[in-house]
């Protein structure tokens, strides 16, 4: 018995896109299902996004409800312009950053744990490692103060270093997202890992 | 920013911390259900005003077009009424209370050529009022329009 090749990642994209318009036409004659699929299949990474911009649970929770049913009463005006995995990440990307606007300076966070995975992982332990100035910290300390730097960068170069670091889209579909050339988008990324890296000179070899 | 590619290398792998940030156990199996039934009881339906605004959130071409039509409307009828204001009262002086210069002719031709000239007698007086009663220059005329005056002597 011969074994399937794996499918090849632009492949494996392909089907996405084409599974994603079959789910959205059929979501737009109000086909629950239809939605409920959808929401199953982006809420993770749309949730994340969200949480890695506010470092707040709750908040994340909120904006992405509130997104997702932005996103269905907005249906109807969606004519597959562009795929429908960026236009709902538009819609989470604008609702956030309105959102952080008002906001404001007022950080109140509420991390999520960090899985047990993470002390596995090798880039990791090498952090806490022996070879760390500051090697009495553990992986907690480490996130949090992680997360205050990433609190003090503008939401725009924090959508930047979320999408590209944190969630590995590529410049282009950040561009297409947050609605900017990829050169904008290169240089923002810069930028901000040159603030990050100040700002957490300390814990970094 | 064309620099080292290894220079970011540490951050890099202080950022994959994040990805191991979780949301509580089973969060993503309720989520789908929480927006489900928020949408089911009509939450986020729009006003009209909000879709106005929506439809322009989603179509930054269309609100741009929009301002500029608004701007062209604007600087239509600015540019209109400025040009149209002059020329009303250069037609129509009497409604407006002026007198110009041009209009001299059109002035002159109200009054009838056989209607003899109204003549104020300084010299009349009057026993019961021994002053004269001049007309008003501000208050309605009895025909209420300005009357030619004679310098003959009578």
């Amino acid at each position: 018995m011969t074994r399937l090749p794996a499918p090849e990642p632009q492949l494996a994209e392909e089907t996405e896109e084409i599974g994603d318009r079959l789910l959205v036409r059929r979501a737009q004659q109000e086909d629950m299902r239809a939605y409920d699929a959808l929401v199953r299949r982006y809420q993770e990474r749309i949730y994340a996004t969200v949480y890695h911009m506010t470092s707040n649970h709750e908040d994340a929770n909120d904006l992405t409800q509130e997104t997702f049913i932005k996103a269905f009463r907005a249906l109807k005006s969606f004519k597959g312009d562009s795929s429908f995995y960026t236009w709902i990440y538009r819609i989470a990307v604008n609702k956030t950053i309105n959102f952080l606007k008002q906001r404001k300076n007022r950080v109140q966070m509420s991390l999520n744990d960090v899985d047990f995975n993470a002390e596995n992982d090798p880039d990791l332990v090498a952090l806490v490692s022996d070879k760390n100035p500051r090697r009495d910290l553990n992986l907690s300390e480490l996130q949090e103060k992680l997360n205050e730097a990433m609190q003090k960068l503008s939401e725009h170069h924090r959508m930047v270093v979320t999408l590209h670091d944190v969630q590995g889209l590529s410049h282009e579909e950040i561009g297409k997202i947050m609605d900017c050339n990829i050169g904008t988008v290169r240089s923002r990324l810069f930028y901000a890992r040159q603030q990050l890296q100040a700002y957490l000179s300390d814990y970094l070899k | 920013m064309n620099s080292d590619p290894g220079e970011f290398e540490s951050l890099r792998k202080l950022m994959a911390l994040k990805r191991y940030e979780q949301p509580p156990p089973g969060y993503f199996n309720r989520l789908p259900g929480k927006i489900l039934d928020r949408i089911e009881r009509g939450e986020g339906q729009s006003g009209l005003w909000e879709k106005f605004v929506t439809a322009f959130a989603f179509r930054p071409a269309m609100a741009y077009g929009f301002a500029l039509a608004a701007f062209g409307a604007l600087t239509f009828s600015v540019i209109y009424s400025v040009k149209t204001q002059p020329s009303e009262s250069a037609q129509n002086p009497l409604k407006n209370g002026w007198r110009t210069g041009g209009s001299d002719a059109a002035f002159a031709s109200q009054f009838n050529a056989s209607e003899p000239l109204h003549v104020v007698n300084w010299n009349n007086t009057n026993s019961s009022n021994a002053e004269p009663v001049l007309p008003s220059l501000f208050g309605p005329g009895p025909h209420d329009r300005t009357v030619p005056v004679s310098f003959a002597s009578p």
